[in-house]
């Protein structure tokens, strides 16, 4: 029944009737469209649209149509046509031979029965199967879907489909040739190379010589440019053409152009009022004369590659100009010479002003804010937009592929707002072990989380599961067994009252430990030896002398407590030993740009840790210790645990170390890594002496293991692990206790063989030597234990840093007096040689 | 027990009628053990009776029980779409009412994305608008003014931090564009005031032929103070600063005439 659209007409709803192919119940479908009989309705109206519209976005039907039926004394009966998009019900496959594959293909598609079944779906599917066999070079493809129409097994009423795919991958297509004609400058074996596509050689067996189109294209393009950065301003392809041998080959050919070899002349620029010409010019880095290069042109003004590149755009970029806009215009091409002018259109300087965070449903503002460079009134600066993007990334909250700056700009009042949009990553880790060793059952909990809010531990809203999002470390960990225990904590929060970046670490460690018989394997518990400490310290980011110092004081305590426990490092058996120092450390590391695998700069650090000097005050006389009777046995001779216990009750000792590392680009990718180190430990009073604590052991991997008396093991390559012990200079007698003074310098040359965020490798090579000693009187720090080889250095973020060395010692461990130590295999974990 | 017989039957209707008896018994002893019961046998049922006549009662029965039990993401998704499928409803007003309350539950501290804030104003608003009338009225207000208090301390609390971290450029900046877009704000007196301190700690650090521009610049921003905020809360500390300008100024002419 017509009627006219124009003027909507109130009619109470008589009866509603559904028709159509559908398996829905008539009564469900008037539910969805949310009228009912009785309803007051205007004839035509919105509330119909909106109700078509409603059933559209079931994405249920392929077709609707509502109709009025009757109308009698204001009553509409209304009906409903709908047609049910079909299902799919299963997909069929033929030409191929593998059922993984046919998997494939369905998954890739996403043909799970229940899908509505469209044309669409159906011109996708086929298009998307021969683009995939394409790319892997079939070429010849072919996919025919047929549907088939079947009723339901469980419902008659209700029609599903079928889908067959047939699909004919032909013969994988190869490049027999690549014809090159028309070029006189580039040969054609240097043309074929800017390509990507390539053509069949024997001798490249192991390389694909397909067919690509998108490879085509960009290859075209290289071609291209490889003649425009040559001079050859006009060259261009006139003909291309791809030839079909057979099945499985075809042969492309390209016709070419070169045209003339031109030279930049005069480089003028205009409308440049910011910058003078000079300096425009330095930037652009382009000389009359030199070989008209328009890739390199058009990079210097706008490099598309690199955001952060050194070009024009990003000068006026950088300082403010955001509207500013660069074009090069040739003036006058005569001979082989063409002028340039640079027209710049500088626009007005352009501000920051709103700076929102959005996404952050754990890190709280302040933690974000206080790394975001660009600031509300600050001059508009797109390297302070790509460098704050990548630092929000490196504090390790957020997902570095999902951070993204939105721009809101605002010619007419000239500010620009940004969002930074991120994406909270889990930045906790869990650790967990347990294992036989030693012993006995091992078992150790680790747990690290990095976005810590100390603030939250009191809040019980906070507990989601845990206080986040201030940006602090909290680790934990235990680890126990049957003979020992330990216990550690740390802390640390990066922005000391939120000011500036000043570093709090503070730690508290504890460890205990029984005295095992391993051969009875019994635990003696009433023999223990336990070591109770903490430290806390600070560290901050100077100014002066330049930015890449830092200071850092720290001040650490230990507490030893014996009972009956005899473990060499002393000789009393019960006592106590407190060990309170305070250390001072100035840093300076300028290397870039990779952490991981720097190719310059330097970085040096010198600490020192101090203790109290006890002995300028208390008095004792340790030099006569031994005539004193109350240390002495009844027999009269000098009780040595007494005295020791005496001597190192409070530990007394400084620590001076130094270390440098200098990386120099060689040739190429080739990096040169120079290294020194050097410590030294010494006593304020020499007749209380240096303390068996805190000494150097030099040799092998460096690696820490299980210590308790808090000494550094120096890595050195090509000898065991703490083998290179110090000798005497004139009885040549060796001492296994540790050494008080120690040097080693190193050379190594590295190279990359790949630098992807998900891993780093890069190979190396060594020539290194060190020593230790005993005190100054036996130091020569030529006396070194040398060594020399090679290793291998991978880098995965989940990992660490993990490597293998093989070492070749030259000289014989300190105290034997054999040969050259010989060839020594090193595991690195997380440390850096 | 009856709960686990109609857990494993096929019966739709026993499930139906189980899960009823303990949403009722939930609301009625106020436990949340039945509710979570209630709500696991209506997500088996639910498809079910979409269409039917029970639809409406069943679909608010599972958006409140979202609710009762504090997933407030999901109870504010069912709500709105009971708001959405049943506009004729006797619950309509609760369900919507409550929609925005899950969103209000949903909003996190200040400190944090305020994407929730911005939905549970929104549908404040929408209901305010819609039911003038309405049993909620005055508590659907006092939430709204709430949220905007939340956004509004979340905008100040930005500002005073690139002061507490001594960048006062961007304090000035920031605490301009608060002032601007938060008219009404209780923390307007703050934001006046710690503008002013801003841009007296920026000028007695400026280079010396900067220093006499930017007092002027701050006391300006003073005489803003005390204009808007004569009584306010940090008018002694104001008028510590101001004597400091004038002294300043006056020897910085004096200098300037020597």
């Amino acid at each position: 029944q017509d009627m006219a659209l124009a003027n909507g007409k109130e009619y109470t709803i008589g009866k509603i009737s559904v028709v159509g192919s559908t398996n829905y119940n008539e009564q469900t479908v008037i539910a969805f469209m949310g009228i009912k009989s009785g309803d007051k309705l205007y004839i035509p109206g919105d509330k119909i649209s909106e109700i078509i519209k409603k059933l559209w976005d079931l994405g249920l039907f392929s077709d609707i149509n509502l109709y009025v039926t009757n109308i009698d004394n204001n009553v509409a009966d209304l009906q409903l046509e709908i047609k049910e998009v079909p299902e799919l019900n299963e997909v069929k496959i033929s030409g191929l031979d593998k059922k993984k594959k046919r998997e494939e293909i369905i998954k890739e598609n996403d043909l799970k029965p229940g899908t509505k079944v469209t044309e669409n779906l159906i011109a996708t599917t086929k298009a998307s199967i021969e683009n995939k066999y394409a790319e892997d070079g079939f070429l010849f493809a072919k996919v025919n879907i047929q549907t088939r129409t079947i009723k339901d097994s469980l419902d008659n009423d209700k029609e599903k489909v079928n889908l067959v795919l047939r699909i004919n991958k032909g013969e994988k297509v190869k490049i027999k040739e690549i014809e090159i004609k028309g070029n006189e400058i580039f040969s054609d074996a240097k043309i074929r190379r800017q390509m990507k596509t390539k053509q069949k050689n024997f001798l490249r067996f192991w390389k694909r010589s397909k067919y690509i189109a998108e490879e085509y294209k960009e290859s075209k393009e290289k071609i291209i440019n490889k003649y425009k950065s040559s001079g050859f301003r006009d060259a261009r392809i006139v003909n291309d053409s791809l030839r079909i041998l057979n099945e499985e080959e075809v042969a492309l050919t390209l016709e070419l152009e070169e045209g003339n070899k031109y030279y930049f002349g005069e480089i003028s620029f205009l409308g440049n009022s910011v910058y003078t010409d000079k300096q425009l010019k330095a930037v652009l880095g382009i000389a009359k004369g030199d070989v008209y290069n328009g890739v390199l042109l058009e990079k210097k003004i706008a490099d598309k590659e690199r955001p952060d590149a050194a070009d024009l755009t990003n000068l006026y970029q950088n300082n403010g100009y955001l509207f500013a806009r660069i074009n090069p215009v040739e003036t006058r091409v005569y001979n082989d010479t063409i002028d340039f002018e640079i027209r710049v259109m500088e626009g007005k300087m352009a501000y920051f002003d709103e700076i929102r965070v959005t996404g952050n449903d754990k890190t709280n503002d302040h933690v974000i804010y206080r790394n975001i460079r660009t600031r509300p009134g600050q001059v508009y600066s797109k390297q302070d937009v790509v460098r704050t993007v990548r630092e929000l990334g490196a504090t390790g909250f957020f997902d570095a592929e999902q951070l993204s700056p939105d721009f809101d700009v605002n010619p007419s009042d000239g500010t620009v707002d940004l969002n930074f949009k991120v994406v909270e990553s889990g930045a906790s880790q869990i650790e967990l072990q347990g294992g036989y060793g030693g012993g006995g059952f091992v078992g150790t909990l680790g747990l690290s989380f990095n976005n810590f809010s100390l603030k939250g531990i009191f809040d019980k809203d906070a507990y989601k599961p845990l206080p986040m999002g201030d940006g602090q470390t909290l680790s934990l960990r235990a680890q126990a067994s049957s003979f020992y225990q330990t216990y550690s904590l740390s802390f640390s929060e990066p922005w000391l009252g939120g000011k500036k970046p000043i570093r709090l670490t503070t730690s508290f460690s504890h460890t205990k430990q029984f005295y095992r018989d391993f051969f009875a394997r019994e635990t003696d518990r009433d023999r223990s030896f336990l070591i109770t400490g903490g430290s806390i310290g600070l560290a901050k980011n100077l100014k002066v002398p330049d930015d890449f110092f830092v200071a850092s004081v720290a001040l650490s305590f230990q507490h030893y407590n014996l009972q009956n426990y005899n473990i060499g490092l002393f000789t009393f058996p019960n006592g106590t030993a407190d060990n309170l120092a305070i250390t001072l450390g100035l840093s300076r590391d300028n290397t870039h740009t990779n952490p991981i695998f720097p190719t310059g700069g330097s970085k040096f650090g010198i600490t020192a840790k101090l203790t109290p000097p006890y002995s300028a005050w208390n008095g004792t006389d340790y030099a006569n210790l031994a005539n004193d009777p109350a240390y002495q046995l009844p027999n009269g001779q000098p009780d040595v645990a007494k005295i020791d216990q005496e001597k190192f009750r409070w530990l007394e000792y400084y620590k001076i170390k130094f270390n440098g590392d200098w990386y120099n680009k060689l040739i190429g990718k080739l990096v040169l890594r120079t290294a020194t180190e050097f410590g030294f430990l010494g006593a304020y009073n020499n007749d209380r002496g240096i303390p068996p604590f805190e000494r150097f052991y030099l040799g092998g991997d460096g690696l820490g293991g299980y210590s308790l008396d808090g000494r550094e093991n120096i890595a050195l390559r090509g000898y065991g692990n703490q083998t290179v012990v110090p000798r005497d200079r004139e009885d040549g007698l060796t001492r296994e206790d540790g050494a008080t003074i120690y040097n080693k310098f190193s050379l190594e040359l590295r190279y990359p063989i790949t630098l992807k965020p998900q891993a780093s490798i890069y190979a190396l090579t060594f020539l290194e030597g060190g020593s230790s000693y005993d005190g100054f009187k036996d130091y020569n720090p030529f006396q070194l234990n040398r060594s020399a080889g090679a290793g291998i250095r991978i880098f995965m973020p989940a990992f660490g840093l993990l490597g293998i060395d093989f070492g070749y010692g030259f000289d014989p461990i300190p105290g034997t007096n054999g040969a050259a130590n010989g060839w020594e295999t090193h595991f690195i974990i997380g440390q850096q040689f | 027990s009856e709960y686990q017989k109609a857990l494993k039957s096929d019966e739709v209707k026993q499930k139906y009628e189980v899960a009823m008896q303990l949403y009722e018994e939930g609301l009625a002893e106020n436990k949340k053990s039945k509710h979570k019961k209630a709500l696991r046998l209506i997500e088996q049922v639910l498809p079910q009776y979409r269409g039917k006549p029970q639809g409406e009662h069943i679909s608010f029965v599972h958006a409140n029980s979202y609710y009762i039990l504090g997933a407030y993401f999901d109870s504010a998704y069912q709500f709105e779409r009971f708001t959405k499928s049943y506009p004729n409803s006797q619950k309509y007003e609760e369900a919507f009412y409550k929609s925005a309350l899950s969103y209000y539950n949903e909003s996190p501290r200040y400190s944090l994305d305020q994407t929730e804030t911005l939905k549970a104003m929104n549908k404040f608003q929408e209901y305010i608008s819609k039911f003038p009338d309405g049993e909620h009225i005055g508590d659907a207000n006092e939430k709204y003014a709430a949220l905007r208090e939340k956004l509004e301390k979340k905008a100040y609390e930005i500002a005073k931090s690139y002061h507490h971290r001594e960048d006062y450029k961007a304090a000035i900046e920031a605490f301009d564009n608060f002032i601007e877009n938060n008219p009404g704000s209780k923390f307007r007196d703050e934001a006046y005031f710690y503008k002013l301190d801003a841009a007296y700690i920026l000028a007695i650090n400026s280079y010396a032929q900067l220093v006499e521009e930017r007092l002027i610049a701050a006391q300006t921003y003073y005489e803003d103070y005390l204009k808007y905020f004569p009584q306010g809360g940090y008018v002694e500390q104001a008028n510590t600063i101001a004597k400091e300008i004038k002294e300043r100024l006056n020897n910085n002419s004096e200098n300037n005439l020597g």
